[in-house]
């Protein structure tokens, strides 16, 4: 178990961004984004054999020439007077059939993705995913925030377009986050090193949706260019954002023209298009289960097919 | 860390050979190429690895109405040596597929391989189904982790791989071995698809043969003879006796291809032919 660099950037106070596959792909779709518009090269990566399987080999004329696994690597670059540090990891590690990162292989991969940030004079470490809710695809996501810390809070308050699981009707305060951003926080907590999770908002029908959610992949990076004080041409997302919001609207509208789901989940889910973020939600918990099993369903059924379309 | 391994013995090795086989192989290749050099060359298990970590054992699967129980065991062979060969020169693993920790499984077997036995070379045996007929020449498909090992072992009766997909479990031992330095190769002997679910001997004997060849092994093949000239016996049977069965091995034999529901009917009605005898 080990990372392999190769080069030892010299960086101090920097910042660390942590993106990986969730929900709608909104962290790593976020993350990755930054790091592709900031240019920032790779400098190390963690061995992936202990962590994951291999997807691929490569065997050309009897000769063994590679076996792919997913990648977890890391990235640098100076943005102004920070220097930022990248963690990009194409898959969560899990054991047995859980879908999101758990059990000790996450917490080994949580310690080495940490033991960088220390090494590398990181004084906060930023991860990003989904919060799922009752918005619709057309309304602009908000970015819900969970620090670490109880001296971030100030802090995370002042972020734009943000709000904090005490601002969440209903909430009290409470949730959980799965997988690698709720664990790193954690073992973040653990070290003493700050961080902070910032989640899009994703309507709830799409939770189980192939596509990603480029909308709220750039309103996490609203918040994340004004943390760092640049500004970054967010075009591809609202390019992506546009093509994705398209392919929902043709899908929600086969849907409902086949009556592939009951009138009433549709017009559940046409409540919400008129309807400002959940403060609160204009649905009870009841409907959103029923609309949660008819869509579910369908996605697993042949949602997929949707996916070559992106 | 803990140590994977239970040794029943000791035993020392002078650079032996490394032979790998799967417990659930097409046509029982791999066991059943391993079965017989253990018989043949009188060999002994010295040493296995302990499955707690690598599989689930909540319970056991029930096969053809026998308990199974996963295993991974390391066998060695104290031959007479009238010509000289070494004491020791091949060992040979056979194993279930770990449902778990695959990379620290395989790590283990190339470990053990090139620390303790100091292995030389590595060799994986596997079915892979085509759609031949049984009365066609297989070929064996060879994957090789070095170039200088495929040039060394290069022969007529070798077709080189290629592949892009997911990897097998052989590859990925291939591939764990080329990282520590251990030349390896696998073999892949074509296996007609409906003997996939029985056992291919003439595909064994092929197998076997070229580890003879490449190991002075001097394996007796009297037994093997006798099963494949049976089993062909028995398909010729029942080719007389069912002519649509015939018609579809005779299709095979001449390159054409069978649909999905003949196959499926090859399979059966072979299946169910050599499972009575």
């Amino acid at each position: 178990m080990a990372i392999r660099l190769y080069q030892e950037p010299e960086l101090e106070n920097s910042i660390m961004f942590c993106g990986w596959p969730g929900i709608g792909s909104i962290g790593i779709l976020a993350i990755d984004t930054l790091r592709g518009l900031l240019r920032a090269p790779e400098f190390g990566q963690i061995e992936p054999w202990d962590f994951f399987e291999p997807q691929k080999v490569v065997i050309e004329k009897g000769l063994l020439k590679d076996l792919e696994f997913p990648s977890s690597k890391f990235y640098f670059q100076r943005v102004k007077d920070k220097d930022v540090l990248f963690f990009i990891g194409q898959q969560q590690p899990t054991e047995e059939r859980t879908r999101y990162a758990q059990g000790q292989k996450a917490y080994q991969m949580a310690n080495l993705v940490l033991d960088m940030a220390e090494r590398f004079g990181c004084r906060r470490v930023y991860t990003s995913g989904a919060a799922v809710t009752q918005i619709h695809h057309t309304v602009k996501p908000r970015v819900w925030a969970v620090p670490n810390n109880q001296n971030l809070v100030e802090e995370v308050k002042r972020y734009q377009n943000t709000i904090l699981m005490s601002q969440i009707e209903g909430r009290g305060d409470q949730g959980v986050i799965t997988g690698l951003n709720g664990l790193l926080l954690g073992v973040a907590k653990k070290r003493g090193l700050e961080a902070v999770c910032l989640m899009g908002e994703i309507p709830y029908y799409l939770q189980a949706a192939p596509w990603p959610y480029p909308k709220a992949s750039k309103s996490v990076l609203e918040v994340i260019t004004k943390i760092l004080g640049v500004e970054l041409d967010l075009t591809i997302l609202d390019e992506l954002g546009q093509r994705v919001e398209q392919n929902i609207e043709e899908f929600l509208e086969t849907l409902y023209s086949t009556e592939a789901i009951p009138p009433e989940v549709r017009d559940e889910i046409e409540k919400l298009r008129y309807t400002e973020s959940m403060q609160p939600g204009p649905i009870t918990e009841e409907e959103q289960k029923k609309i949660m099993e008819h869509i579910d369903e369908l996605f697993d059924q042949g949602g997929g097919t949707f996916e070559k379309h992106l | 860390m803990k140590s994977i391994f239970k040794f029943s013995h000791e035993p020392k090795f002078e650079n032996p050979s490394l032979i790998v086989g799967w417990d659930r192989d097409a046509g029982q290749l791999g066991p059943k190429v391993i079965e017989y050099l253990n018989r043949k060359i009188n060999s002994r298990i010295f040493c296995e690895i302990e499955p707690v970590d690598f599989f689930s054992l909540a319970g056991v699967t029930i096969e053809k109405n026998i308990a199974q129980f996963p295993e991974g065991k390391f066998y060695c062979c104290e031959r007479g040596f009238p010509q000289g060969r070494v004491p020791n020169d091949l060992v040979m693993f056979i194993g279930s597929e770990p449902g778990f920790e695959r990379y620290r499984f395989l790590d283990g077997i190339c470990d053990l391989a090139q620390h303790y036995c100091r292995v030389k070379e590595l060799f994986t045996v596997n079915g892979t189904i085509s759609s031949i007929a049984h009365t066609n020449p297989r070929k064996i498909l060879a994957v090789y982790n070095t170039g200088e090992f495929q040039k060394e072992l290069q022969n007529p009766g070798l077709e080189d791989m290629n592949w892009q997909g997911p990897p097998a479990i052989s590859s990925y031992l291939l591939w764990v071995a080329k990282r520590k330095g251990i030349a390896g190769m696998s073999l892949w002997t074509q296996i007609p698809f409906y003997l996939a679910s029985s056992k291919d001997f003439q595909a064994i004997k092929l197998t076997l043969s070229f580890l003879d060849r490449r190991l002075n092994l001097e394996l007796d093949f009297k037994e093997l003879d006798e099963q494949i000239a049976e089993q062909n016996t028995k398909i010729a049977r029942l080719r007389h006796e069912d002519s649509e069965i015939n018609r579809y091995i005779g299709a095979l034999e001449t390159g054409l291809s069978l649909s999905e529901e003949e196959q499926l009917a090859l399979i059966k009605a072979v299946s169910e032919f050599l499972e009575k005898g």
